[in-house]
């Protein structure tokens, strides 16, 4: 694929520093070589002589004198090299992706970074951007600055839906401005903020639609680990069904190691992943190494088993969390509220069907009744238009908290439609 | 102030998002609100539970449970509460900035980060766009995708040249006058020079008559030599509010936990923000922990042993180059002693451009250093410099280094005596 028709103006000007090129003098180097050319303060004087962390199973973590090193040191753009080895190895044994020797892997301070690069990377104004109707917030928020032309696509309960796909991009193309889309971004599995997961026969219709559109595929995939499927039964990503080299793949360990750390990968053709890797270089020149030599660690000393024993863990305690929001949910919002059962992920995705309007509703009223979510209007590109959905994350409060907050809605809810029928 | 005029069009669509805001009124609020907004990981499940960093002093940082959280959790995207709380402290103590209460302090993922944030947030394509020469080349990385008209300011020994700052200003075209003026004050990468404080206060008072902002990058604040007191940085200068400062710990605490901070005008520091909350969403929370905790053990007066020792350890290392520089390369290089930073620049007498120099038989001549045309805004004129790292080499290796550059640099003027003159 010729991916410089793909590049914003900007991304397709950066180019290396002389300076970068040097760097693969050092991989095998000389040891008679004087090597003054690197910027790096001498490691002497860090403060920090050894570091342990203690791990939830009891063990402890007692990091080499190397480690330590490589941690507080900087580090090379891509990442960690032990660590970009662990998930280039956890990225073929999971989507054995068919161009896997024309791709290449990054590591990001969290996914968001790395969507964010890529959507610069890929739209100037103007330029066609599909998404899905509702969509995630933050996405639109990376969105908004580059003022790209939005599809949205309307779900149904897979997510995008592909009839729907093809005639917005058909109309796309007819239009008088000829200005074709380049990417398309979705989140397949328990997509923020509606928890529906895509399945197999649909996401190879949308393949097939990108591939008729020459379409840049951004699969944005946080909750993977968070289906509450079988590992086994988890339907094929985008970049294990991608043939042509269009797939962006973003993966993050924030919901199932640690936010706070930030790492995340991404992994794509390589020549898309070079510019990104530029633009990285000259925003954090590398990512936290501290952080990645922990995750490292942790990878290294759970082996495969270990990360699909603490995965397995981790699917059946948001199960739990999901099951007693449902419980909550249907004890105190049936008939006034519907939804459907999310299959991953965590949230729940609310429309209140009396309500014309969640936004004041929540954000005017909700402290006063001791309840919070998110309005669905944060996850619309016209954020204008009244709507009538709302998110609940389940993620960090108790059953006692979910009953007392699904209480506390209906409430709320009751009040609202009061309020309207007064208003009417 | 009004700072509009210097954002670009990126810039000025960023808004706060919704979700953000709702997040905030988790803080301080009543315990029976329930708060079903974030969309974060329950730390029940986080597998790192406690931690432990030994200090070369003997001391123990201890990471609780408690703090475990902290480190694990998504942060607040400006910076982990009590870090910003230390920082801004620092940042008073040290510079007394005017108009203190105007000002707000972002904690970045490195300064470079904060650099990129700034740049992104004023660039234009065609832009005039004034640095400093020789200039940071991670600066021009992050402006030359944008096709700018660079206008370089000369520097010297003393650092900025007021008066070619004058001169690149008289001849700019009135409709396309550049925003601000980057520089980097002390120990300058790669020329070693730390900008005299007279030369200070006649840039600022020019940057004050163009309309132009400051962009203070400033990671070797510390690392000034020769028993001189610290110098005095534009912040501390900045009447008017037209400071950006880059603040980093990468030079004296740890590069690799990637932890900055960018102090500068309450407007300019919210778009920041925001970028910075579409981006990296918050840094590296545990990064923040622990430099939060190594300085709240310190306090200010650990904090300033131990720069005061990282000083004088870079200023040895200076020394050490210069001895050896001395001795191989007199006669055929140039300098003036590096009075802050870690790099010596070097000028090539004889030899009119150094790329090939060191790119294409650096290897052979067993030396590496940068040539000094990275540096340089104009990609076609040849440049004689080099750069030198004296930071993380023992002193036999800098000899070694210095007398292999003298015969590397021998056979270059041999072979260009052999060569017609090229270009």
């Amino acid at each position: 694929m010729n991916y410089s028709k793909y590049l914003s103006k900007v991304a397709a000007r950066r180019k290396p520093s002389g300076i970068s090129d040097m760097r693969k003098y050092l991989v095998n180097p000389s040891p008679s070589l004087v090597w003054l050319g690197s910027g790096m303060p001498n490691p002497t004087q860090f403060p920090f002589r050894e570091v342990t962390v203690g791990l939830n199973d009891g063990e402890v973590l007692h990091l080499s004198q190397d480690m330590l090193s490589s941690g507080l040191q900087y580090g090379p753009t891509p990442g960690y090299a032990p660590l970009v080895t662990q998930l280039k190895a956890m990225v073929e044994r999971h989507h054995s992706p068919p161009r896997w020797s024309e791709s290449n892997l990054l590591v990001t301070v969290g996914a968001q970074d790395g969507v964010s690069k890529a959507f610069e990377m890929l739209l100037d104004p103007g330029d066609y951007v599909v998404i899905s109707d509702p969509c995630y917030s933050d996405a639109l928020c990376m969105l908004a600055s580059l003022a790209p032309q939005y599809l949205a696509i309307e779900n149904d309960d897979e997510g995008m839906v592909p009839a729907n796909l093809r005639a917005a991009l058909k109309l796309a193309a007819n239009s008088e401005e000829k200005r074709m889309p380049k990417a398309l971004y979705l989140v397949p599995n328990a997509s923020n903020p509606t928890g529906t997961t895509m399945g197999e026969v649909r996401r190879r219709e949308i393949y097939a639609i990108a591939q008729e559109y020459d379409l840049i595929i951004l699969e944005d995939d946080p909750y993977y680990f968070l289906t509450y499927e079988e590992e086994q039964n988890i339907p094929p990503s985008f970049l294990s069904l991608d043939i042509d080299g269009r797939v962006l793949r973003f993966d993050s360990f924030s919901k199932i190691v640690s936010a706070g750390l930030r790492v995340a990968f991404v992994t794509g053709p390589a020549p898309l992943l070079a510019v990104m890797e530029l633009h990285l270089q000259s925003s954090v020149i590398c990512g936290p190494m501290f952080s990645q030599v922990l995750v490292s660690e942790l990878l290294r000393e759970w082996g495969e088993e270990g990360f699909s024993r603490h995965t397995a863990k981790l699917r059946i305690f948001y199960k739990n969390q999901r099951d007693a929001m449902l419980l909550a949910a249907s004890t105190h919002l049936t008939g006034l509220c519907e939804w459907t059962v999310p299959k991953g992920g965590i949230f729940l995705w609310l429309k209140v069907v009396g309500v014309k309007d969640t936004g004041p509703m929540i954000i005017e009223r909700g402290i006063t009744k001791n309840v919070i979510l998110i309005p669905g209007k944060e996850f619309v590109v016209d954020s204008s238009k009244p709507n009538q959905f709302m998110r609940a994350a389940f993620s960090c409060v108790t059953p006692e908290q979910m009953m007392k907050g699904m209480e506390n809605l209906a409430s709320l809810i009751r009040e609202e439609i009061a309020l309207q029928n007064n208003q009417a | 102030m009004d700072y509009t005029g210097y954002m670009n069009e990126v810039a000025k669509r960023r808004e706060p998002l919704v979700i953000r805001e709702l997040f905030g009124l988790q803080h301080g609020a009543p315990k029976d609100v329930v708060f079903l907004t974030a969309g974060a990981p329950n730390p029940e499940t986080f597998p790192i539970v406690s931690g432990s960093l030994k200090l070369r002093d003997g001391t123990t940082l201890e990471l609780t449970p408690d703090k475990m959280v902290d480190c694990l959790q998504y942060g607040p995207t400006p910076g982990y509460p009590p870090l910003i709380e230390q920082l801004k402290t620092i940042t008073e103590t040290i510079h007394t900035p005017p108009r203190w209460k105007d000002r707000e302090v972002l904690v970045t993922t490195g300064s470079q980060s904060g650099l990129l944030m700034a740049l992104e947030m004023m660039l234009t394509p065609g832009q005039t766009v004034l640095v400093e020469q020789p200039c940071y080349t991670g600066v021009l990385s992050v402006v030359s995708p944008y096709n700018p008209k660079y206008l370089p300011v000369e520097s010297d020994g003393e650092g900025l040249v007021p008066s070619s700052l004058r001169a690149a200003l008289a001849s700019c075209s009135p409709h396309n006058k550049p925003k601000f003026l980057y520089t980097v004050p002390t120990g300058s990468n790669p020329s070693g020079a730390v900008t005299s404080e007279d030369r200070r206060r006649e840039v600022y008072q020019i940057c004050r008559d163009n309309d132009l902002l400051i962009l203070e990058d400033d990671p070797y604040f510390f690392l000034h030599y020769d028993g001189k007191t610290p110098p005095t940085s534009y912040l501390s200068l900045d009447e008017d509010g037209r400071v950006l400062r880059f603040d980093s710990v990468s030079k004296v605490v740890s590069a690799g936990l990637r932890v900055g901070w960018v102090t500068g005008p309450r407007q300019l520091v919210h778009k920041m923000n925001l970028h910075k909350g579409s981006s990296v969403i918050s840094s590296a929370s545990m990064s923040q922990v622990v430099v939060s905790e190594l300085l709240r053990v310190w306090g200010l007066e650990g904090l300033a042993r131990h720069t005061a020792q990282v000083r004088q350890f870079y200023q040895n290392k200076r020394d050490s180059m210069l001895q050896a520089a001395d001795k191989y390369l007199t006669g055929v290089c140039e300098w003036t002693v590096p009075a802050g930073g870690m790099f010596l620049w070097l000028k090539v007498l004889g030899v009119r451009d150094t790329w090939d120099m060191v790119m294409r038989r650096g290897l052979e001549g067993k030396v590496m250093l940068v040539p000094g045309h990275a540096f340089m805004t104009d990609p076609i004129r040849p440049c004689p410099y080099l750069r030198a790292s004296f930071s993380a080499t023992s002193t036999p290796i800098m000899h070694q280094g210095m007398k292999n550059l003298a015969e590397l640099i021998q056979r270059e003027k041999e072979l260009q005596r052999m060569k017609p003159q090229q270009g």
